[in-house]
C-alpha cells in the first residue's frame, strides 16, 4: 500500500484519538455530557476503509466514536458543537454526538436503534443506483447489531437488487458486556454472507493496509454493479463501552490497551517504511494539539443552542 | 366529472404522479406483476417499468426503512404494505425513522415518504383489520390522510406525493369499490382542510372513511324524523383541521365522534379534549363517542358487527342524545 496514504491514515487516526481523549477529560471533568461510546482502538479500522472510499460516497455509522466524521472532513467544531449542545451542532440538539451528520462529507447520520441504519442505507442504495449510479453507500455496525433482523432483512434486499451497499462489521468481541461468543451463533459475522449469496471477507481490523484493501475491492464490486459485500474486520475495543464502564466482566481489561493498540503498530510500520521519524511524529502531535484546542476554544464560547429549537426541524 | 372507483382513484394519482415525476417509485408485496392483491396498482409496473414499480421480498422493516433512506436521497417512493397493520411490524422504521430522523439531524434533508396503508375491513382478523390511524396521529414527524371518497383517494394521494414530509395515507378496504365524482384534469386535495359533508344544526358528527359512510346513512333516516346533523369529514389527522370542528360545534352545541378502532386515546378522545379547551362554553350535550370497545378485531362477521359501530348504533345514539 502506498506509504503515503498510509500516513494520511495515520494522521487522522492520531488525530481522532487525541480529539477523543479531550472530549474524555472534558466529560469527567463535567464541563461535557458523557454520552460518548469511545472508538479507540478501532479508528485506525474506521479510517482506513473510509479512505478507500471516495468524497462523494456516502457513510451512515454505529454509535463508535466520532473517527468517522473526522475522517470524512467534518469539523472537531462541529462535532464538539454536537456533544455541547452549543450554536453550531449539525444536529442542532437533537441528535448529540451520536447523530453528527454532515450530507455535503457525505454522513447521513446513525441509527439510535442499533441496525436501523441496515434499513436506511438499502434506501440510500436505491437511490443511488436510479440517480447517481457509480457511487456507493457502506453502513459501519458493530458485531452485536449484526443479531438484529434488520441485517439479514437488508442483506437479502440489497444483495437481490445488486445494490451498491457495503456492510462493513467491526468486530469486537463485545456488545456492552455481552462476549459475542454468548450471543452469536457463529463466530465469524462474514460467515452469514452465505446465506444471501454474496462475499463475506474477515480481515485484521488493526491492520490498516489490508482493510483498505478489502474495503477497495468492496467498493469496487458496488460500483460495477455487482451489489454488497460484507467485511469483517476483528477489532479491539480499547475502553470500556461507554466513558465510565468499569469493564467488571472484562477479565482482560488492563492489558488489553497495552498490547491490543493498533496505533503504535501502524505507527512503527511507518517508521520502517522511512515514511515517518520523531520530528514528523511531534509536528503531527502539535498540529492535532492546535486543531483540537481552537476547536474547544471556539466551542466554548459558543452560546448554548436556544431553548426553542427543541420545536424546529420536524417538519420541512 | 368522471365516475370512479376509489381504487382507481388511488391507482390513477399514481400513474400522474408517476408521470409527471420520474423520482417517483411503487413497491411492495405483489404490487408490480399482479397489481397488489387488492388489485390497486394494476397496470403500473407495464406502464413505467420494473426499475420503478417493482415487487419486494417479505421485509416490512426495509420497505419502510428503504423508502425513508431512498427519500432522504432525492427519491419519493410510495411503499404500499399489505396491511395497516404492519405498521407496527416496521414500528422502527415507521414511528423513529420516518417519523423522526429529520428531526434528530437538524433537518439535514427531506423524507417524501408515502406509506400507503389499507385498513379496516373488518372480518381479517385482529392482525389485518385494524384502523391505527390515531397511532400516527399521536407520533410526531408523521403526517397521516384518511380518504373517504374517490376524489379524495385522488387528490389526496397526489397531494402526499408532492408533499415533502413522510405520510401515511390510510385507504380503507371496504371502501375501494365505492363509486364517485371525480374531477376531470389536474387537481390535487389540500391536507388539514376538513369538509363538512352535511349541515345541521342539532349535533356535530366527526366520522372518516366507513364509519363516515355509515353516519351519511344514518343522517338521512335521522333527517326523515326531523333531526338535521352537521357531518365533518376531517380527510387528514395531521394535520388536523381543528377549527372546523370548533365552528361547527359553537353551532349545534353538541359533539360525537364515530371512530373504527379503539376507543381508549383513540381520535375522538383527541377530539373531546380538544373541545374541553376550546369550546367548553359551547357545550350543551355531553360530548360522545361511538367506538371499538378496546378489544382487537375478531375474524367472525357477526363479532365484528357486534363492535364495531354499525348504522344503527349511529341513528340510536344520536336520538338519545337530542331526545
Ligand atoms: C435496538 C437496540 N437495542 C439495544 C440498544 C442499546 N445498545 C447500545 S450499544 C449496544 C451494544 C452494541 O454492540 P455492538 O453492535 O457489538 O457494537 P459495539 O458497542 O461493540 O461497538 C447496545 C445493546 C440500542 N441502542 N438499540
Ligand atoms: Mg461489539
Amino acid at each position: 500500500m502506498n506509504p503515503k496514504l498510509m500516513l494520511d491514515i495515520f494522521k487522522t487516526s492520531l488525530l481522532a484519538r487525541r480529539f477523543e481523549a479531550r472530549v474524555i477529560q472534558m466529560a469527567m471533568a463535567g464541563e461535557l455530557p458523557g454520552s460518548l461510546h469511545a472508538g479507540a482502538g478501532q479508528e485506525v479500522c474506521q479510517i482506513a476503509a473510509i479512505t478507500a472510499m471516495n468524497k462523494d460516497d456516502y457513510i451512515l455509522y454505529g454509535h463508535r466514536g466520532v473517527a468517522y466524521m473526522i475522517a470524512r472532513g467534518t469539523s472537531l467544531t462541529a462535532i464538539l458543537a454536537d456533544i455541547a449542545g452549543k450554536e453550531g451542532a449539525t444536529s442542532r440538539g437533537k441528535g448529540g454526538v451520536m447523530h453528527v451528520v454532515d450530507v455535503p462529507h457525505g454522513i447521513l447520520g446513525e441509527s439510535g436503534t442499533l441496525g436501523g441504519g441496515f434499513v436506511i442505507s438499502v434506501g440510500v442504495g436505491m437511490a443511488l443506483k436510479r440517480r447517481y449510479p457509480g457511487r456507493v453507500v457502506t453502513y459501519f455496525f458493530g458485531d452485536g447489531t449484526s443479531n438484529r433482523g434488520t441485517f439479514h432483512e437488508s442483506l437479502n434486499w440489497a444483495a437481490v437488487q445488486k445494490l451498491p451497499c457495503i456492510y462493513f462489521c467491526e468486530n469486537n468481541g463485545y456488545a456492552v458486556s455481552v462476549p459475542t461468543s454468548t450471543s452469536t451463533a457463529v463466530p465469524d459475522i462474514s460467515a452469514r454472507a452465505a446465506g444471501y449469496g454474496v462475499p463475506g471477507v474477515v480481515v485484521d481490523g488493526n491492520d490498516a493496509a489490508a482493510v483498505y484493501e478489502v474495503m477497495q475491492k468492496a467498493v469496487e464490486r458496488a460500483r460495477a454493479g455487482h451489489g454488497p459485500t460484507l467485511i469483517e474486520a476483528k477489532v479491539t475495543r480499547l475502553f470500556g463501552h461507554y466513558i465510565a464502564d468499569q469493564q467488571t466482566y472484562r477479565p482482560d481489561a488492563a492489558t488489553v490497551i497495552a498490547t491490543k493498540d493498533p496505533l503504535p503498530k501502524l505507527q512503527q510500520t511507518l517508521v520502517n517504511a522511512g515514511v515517518l521519524n520523531d520530528t514528523l511524529l511531534a509536528q503531527l502531535e502539535a498540529d492535532a494539539q492546535r486543531q483540537i484546542e481552537e476547536a474547544v476554544a471556539t466551542v466554548k464560547a459558543a452560546p448554548l443552542l436556544a431553548p426553542e429549537t427543541a420545536l424546529q426541524d420536524l417538519y420541512a | 366529472m368522471s365516475v370512479i372507483t376509489y381504487s382507481k382513484a388511488i391507482n390513477q394519482a399514481l400513474a400522474e404522479e408517476m408521470e409527471r415525476d420520474e423520482n417517483v417509485i411503487l413497491y411492495g408485496q405483489d404490487v408490480a406483476v399482479w397489481g397488489g392483491i387488492f388489485k390497486v396498482t394494476e397496470g403500473l409496473r407495464d406502464r413505467f417499468g420494473p426499475e420503478r414499480v417493482f415487487d419486494s421480498p417479505i421485509s416490512e422493516n426495509v420497505m419502510v426503512g428503504a423508502g425513508v433512506g431512498a427519500a432522504m436521497m432525492g427519491l419519493r417512493p410510495v411503499v404500499e404494505l399489505q396491511f395497516a397493520d404492519f405498521i407496527f411490524t416496521a414500528g422502527d422504521e415507521v414511528f423513529l425513522k420516518a417519523g423522526m430522523w429529520r428531526f434528530m439531524h437538524g433537518g439535514a434533508y427531506k423524507v417524501p415518504l408515502v406509506i400507503r396503508a389499507p385498513s379496516g375491513g373488518s372480518g381479517f382478523g385482529p392482525e389485518h383489520s385494524a384502523c391505527p390511524e390515531a397511532f400516527i396521529m399521536h407520533a410526531p414527524g408523521l403526517l397521516c390522510a384518511v380518504p373517504s371518497t374517490p376524489a379524495d383517494a385522488k387528490g389526496l394521494l397526489k397531494e402526499a406525493i408532492r408533499l415533502d414530509n413522510p405520510v401515511v395515507y390510510f385507504e380503507h378496504k371496504l371502501l375501494y369499490a365505492m363509486r364517485g365524482e371525480v374531477p376531470d384534469g389536474e387537481y390535487t386535495t389540500p391536507f388539514g382542510k376538513a369538509v363538512v359533508r352535511r349541515e345541521g344544526d342539532a349535533l356535530t358528527i366527526v366520522a372518516w372513511q366507513d364509519m363516515l359512510r355509515r353516519t351519511l346513512a344514518a343522517a338521512n333516516r335521522l333527517s326523515k324524523d326531523g333531526i338535521e346533523v352537521e357531518v365533518i369529514d376531517p380527510r387528514t389527522l395531521n394535520p388536523f383541521d381543528r377549527e372546523t370542528i370548533i365552528e361547527s360545534v359553537k353551532k349545534t352545541g353538541a359533539c360525537m365522534v364515530v371512530e373504527e378502532a379503539y376507543r381508549t386515546l383513540g381520535v375522538g378522545a383527541e377530539i373531546g379534549a380538544l373541545l374541553l379547551e376550546h369550546a367548553l362554553p359551547y357545550l350543551d350535550k355531553p360530548f360522545k363517542r361511538l367506538a371499538i370497545p378496546d378489544v382487537p378485531l375478531p375474524t367472525s362477521q357477526h363479532l365484528v358487527n357486534f363492535i364495531v359501530p354499525s348504522e344503527e348504533d349511529i341513528y340510536k345514539a344520536v336520538k338519545e342524545l337530542v331526545a
